[in-house]
């Protein structure tokens, strides 16, 4: 299948030759992949433009096993003689240390042999400059909140379009092209002394369209009453055990960072250890939460961020459950985690671009809905709290407890949302927070986000969503 | 690829470029630079990188272009930006490129292209104590980085250096760990071998002691170099001009004169330390770097400029420029007068926390923001550690608008820290924060 993108002067044949010279030099398993990002972006400060170009990554990353050892080599030229050069540094580098490695091998996978792509009505590469400005600053113009003063405003627009073709020494050949749009905003207000801001990300894979079908005007209007509520009506937050409710903003926060994370196979196995930390499910297992909670985390979601049909190691892609009703189920593996537990890789593989290796990664978590209105969720709670957007948050490196604070929130008492309060804290602990579901909204919504792993850091989008959900007694404040 | 090949380059796209647009900035980056990583006690991973960057700016009738691309492609890509700037608006930023005062500048260790040439990164595997039977996890890393700045006023400069960075974790038992870091333009093994000795000298003092929670509320904090730097690159951020006019500072009320943290503390930023991998004698602009106290001794001197948020705010570029908004290069916490080993002294009753991470705001504009530290966090009474807790048990609250008011007292040692939580390269000392400072402990 021709993909309606694919990069100028690429002959894949270079990457075939890159796997079988990495493998005449004693590579046990070798992987090419081209990985194409090219996008547009600008910046809007206030209703003008501060600036605006394009961005464009392009290049071909190796990654061995020799001996054992994990090398890693790359380059931005597509020339065979640059490429094997990767390869053989790749392969010297993976060598040189292979006597201090941790042996790795990788496991055996039905792997793909596809050519894939998300069709889109608006292709971003297609679509005007201008006209990309002209819309993004209707959204900024349209921005009004009576009654406080927004200082400032600005509004990030981006778009890409990530091309890769992947071969690798055990026969997949997978070929993908899949465009993004993303709008980052923040907003910063004042009322009498007091200041406040409020930032937020709204996008998705597919084209312009995308941005409409996410409601971005709305979101963006959204918060920025958010914003106005905390400044000018919110008292000080209640502190004590009560009800919490929670919006599927701050439930798709908490599965990320509480069950996403913890839940990289990689993380368990130490892999991470010295930057993003470890993981309680290196000794925990079982039962985590209440009957009713099932988080799974999908990379086929259509229209996701995080959208892939196979993952960067070739391994078809399929939902992940990791919490299977209250109980830790699956984790997220690549093919070297894979192998290193004795299981199949589920996919979970993904590099950022060229420069970086695939590593162990989320796609789209969410928490699956239930039977609840929100009016159901809120008329059994006598005395408690519902909290509807956050600004800080921050989870321990083991991942056993998380803090969420409140932006917009607001008491509920005797089954009815009463007057908004601001800052109110959250900081549960993982187990707690899952045990203490004791009803899960019908509905499903996501908010998209840019995952951060690695080393080098490698920032990567990704959904996180859920239903509302009611926590029953839990120490707020 | 040679420093001259570099220069070469980013006259030629300059040449190009000036044709079409009123005025142009080029900067040509080549870097070669390779990563050695540990886990658990062995390497998990090797590395190695070989890329040419090219940055522009360009200008035309006001309008702002900027982008990065690699060498290969750049050509092909900047054939089209004369017709994408035509669709931009006048930005209300611009200001015009100034007149280069900037000069080359190279800092380099053969030592450390040596390992890059050939490929033998035993070295680096050493550094971290990896394969000696400690359970150790980090990064180490070597790098040259080779640079060319070209403008159409004028500016023919060029920049070269060496860097040599990296983190180690050592755990003892399952939950108690020790972490520091170290960098250097130089191939200072030395450095390394300190990092990792406080790694497993933090580890081994944590699971010496008794366990005990500390007490919640606000309290005396002594914060270790990875935690002060980490904390002041945000109050440094916070003096970024781009930080005051896009809201993100908790001092964009704050004017030069005015006393916004103790006496004692003062921060530079240091562009002209040829000690840490931000080396530069010249901003993005050509303009020459200068070592700038922006707080001294308690006041705001000035926020960190280039020509346009200069001439938006008032005030002259410090040097500091990004091409949009200025950066930093390097970082430098003054040091105080207390000596080496006399920090818990100087905490007297309070808790140490020797690392953190995860620092997440609640407000820009206050300031205010927690953490989640990490490794081993000491309670100290009468300046002795009397209890340990692994730092993930707890957290710190607080402003930084408050935490620089309570500065007490600082370290005489400054240690060069850079690693994942810390971007730019930084010197710090250890820093005793009073109550006055409001850091609250909570327990997790």
């Amino acid at each position: 299948m021709a993909l309606s993108w694919t990069p100028e002067g690429f002959d894949p044949a270079v990457l075939f030759k890159a796997v079988e010279r990495a493998s005449s030099l004693g590579a046990s398993y070798a992987e090419a992949r081209l990985h194409v990002n090219f996008g547009y972006s600008l910046s809007l400060l206030n209703d003008n433009l501060m600036g605006g170009g394009p961005s464009y990554s392009g290049g071909i990353a190796v990654r061995v096993v020799v001996d054992g050892s994990l090398g890693f080599a790359s380059t931005s030229k597509w020339d065979e003689r640059s490429v094997i050069d990767a390869v053989e540094r790749a392969v010297k580098s993976a060598r040189s240390l292979a006597g201090a490695a941790r042996k790795v091998s990788m496991s055996e996978e039905t792997l793909g042999r596809a050519s894939y792509e998300v069709k889109v009505r608006e292709k971003p590469w297609e679509v005007e400059f201008d006209d990309k400005l002209s819309r993004i600053k209707e959204v900024s113009k349209s921005l009004e909140a009576k009654g406080i003063e927004i200082t400032s405003k600005v509004l990030h627009y981006s778009d890409s379009a990530e091309y890769k073709y992947l071969v690798t020494s055990d026969g997949s050949e997978v070929e993908s092209l899949v465009p993004r749009v993303e709008v980052f905003y923040n907003i910063s207000a004042r009322y009498g002394g007091e200041m406040a801001n409020k930032w937020g990300e709204v996008g998705g894979s597919g084209g312009l369209e995308a941005l409409e079908k996410l409601g971005l005007q709305r979101r963006i209007a959204d918060d920025l009453e958010s914003l106005r509520v905390a400044l000018t009506r919110a008292r000080n937050p209640p502190k004590g055990v009560m009800d919490v409710i929670i919006s599927p903003e701050i439930v798709g926060l908490a599965l990320h960072e509480s069950i996403g994370h913890p839940s990289e196979a990689d993380r368990v196995l130490g892999r991470e250890a010295a930057q993003a930390g470890r993981s309680y499910r290196e000794y925990t297992s079982g039962r985590i939460g209440s009957e009713i909670v099932t988080v799974i985390d999908d990379p086929t979601i259509p229209g996701s961020s995080g959208f892939y049909l196979y993952d960067d190691e070739a391994v078809p892609a399929r939902p992940r459950r990791l919490i299977d009703r209250g109980v830790l189920a699956e984790m997220l593996h690549n093919r070297e985690t894979a192998a290193e537990m004795g299981v199949k890789s589920n996919a979970a593989a993904r590099a950022r671009d060229y420069r970086s290796e695939p590593i162990v990664r989320m796609a789209n978590t969410y928490l699956a809905p239930g039977d609840y209105t929100f009016d159901e969720l809120v008329e059994s709670v006598k005395e408690g709290v519902y909290i509807k957007t956050y600004m800080e948050w921050n989870i321990d490196e083991w991942r056993l407890t998380a803090r969420y604070v409140g932006l917009e929130a607001y008491i509920v008492r005797n089954g009815r949302l009463e007057e908004p309060v601001k800052n109110v804290v959250l900081q549960i602990p993982t187990t707690e927070f899952y045990s203490k579901i004791d009803a899960v909204g019908r509905d499903l919504a996501f908010y998209p986000g840019m995952c951060g792993k690695g080393e080098p850091m490698q920032p990567l989008p990704v959904w996180m969503g859920g239903p509302h959900v009611r926590l029953r007694g839990v120490r707020v404040g | 690829m040679s420093s001259e090949d570099v220069a070469g380059y980013a006259e030629r796209f300059l040449d190009m470029l000036s044709r079409a647009f009123d005025e142009v900035a080029v900067y040509v980056v080549r870097s070669r630079s390779v990563m050695v990583k540990a886990a658990r006690g062995g390497i998990s991973a090797v590395q190695d990188w070989d890329d040419v960057d090219v940055s522009v700016y360009l200008v035309k009738d006001r309008r702002i272009y900027t982008s990065t691309f690699p060498l290969r492609a750049a050509e092909m890509l900047l054939s089209r930006a004369e017709d994408l700037i035509a669709r931009l608006e006048p930005s209300k930023l611009y200001a015009p490129l100034p007149e280069p005062s900037g000069e080359s500048c190279s800092a380099r260790d053969p030592s450390v292209e040596k390992i890059l040439d050939e490929s033998d990164y035993g070295a680096l595997a050493s550094a971290m104590g990896a394969g000696s039977g400690i359970d150790v996890s980090g990064m180490a890393s070597v790098y040259l980085e080779e640079a060319a700045l070209a403008t159409s006023k004028g500016a023919r400069l060029t920049r070269s250096v060496t860097g040599f960075e990296g983190y180690i974790r050592v755990f003892k038992g399952r939950d108690v760990s020790g972490q520091w870091s170290w960098v250097s333009t130089r191939l200072d093994t030395s450095l390394a071998k300190e990092a990792l000795d406080i790694a497993i000298r933090l580890a081994e003092e944590c699971s010496s002691l008794p366990r005990e929670e500390p007490e919640e509320g606000v309290s005396r904090i002594l914060l270790s170099p990875m935690t002060s730097s980490q904390l002041m690159e945000y109050v440094a951020s916070a003096a970024l001009a781009g930080s005051v006019i896009t809201g993100t500072s908790f001092l964009s009320s704050a004017k030069p004169g005015d006393r916004v943290a103790s006496e004692g503390l003062t921060l530079k930023s240091t562009p002209r330390d040829k000690g840490l991998p931000g080396y530069s004698l010249f901003d993005d602009e050509g303009v020459a770097t200068t070592d700038v106290a922006f707080i001294e001794s308690g006041m705001l001197k000035t926020l960190l400029h280039n020509t346009k948020t200069a001439r938006i705010l008032g005030g002259k570029s410090t040097g500091n420029a990004g091409w949009i908004f200025p950066r930093l290069f390097n970082l430098r916490v003054e040091p105080g007068d207390v000596r080496a080993g006399e920090e818990l002294e100087a905490l007297g009753n309070g808790v140490y926390i020797t690392n953190n991470w995860y620092t997440r705001f609640q407000n820009y504009l206050e300031g205010t923001f927690s953490t989640v530290p990490r490794d081993a966090a000491f309670i100290v009474r009468s300046g002795r550690p009397v209890a340990c807790v692994p730092g993930y048990k707890i957290r710190l609250e607080g402003s930084l608008r408050s935490m620089v008011r309570g500065v007490e007292a600082l370290g005489s040692k400054l240690f060069n820290i850079k690693w994942w939580e810390v971007d730019t390269p930084t010197r710090a000392p250890h820093i005793v924060v009073s109550e006055k400072g409001g850091l609250r402990v909570r327990r997790a």
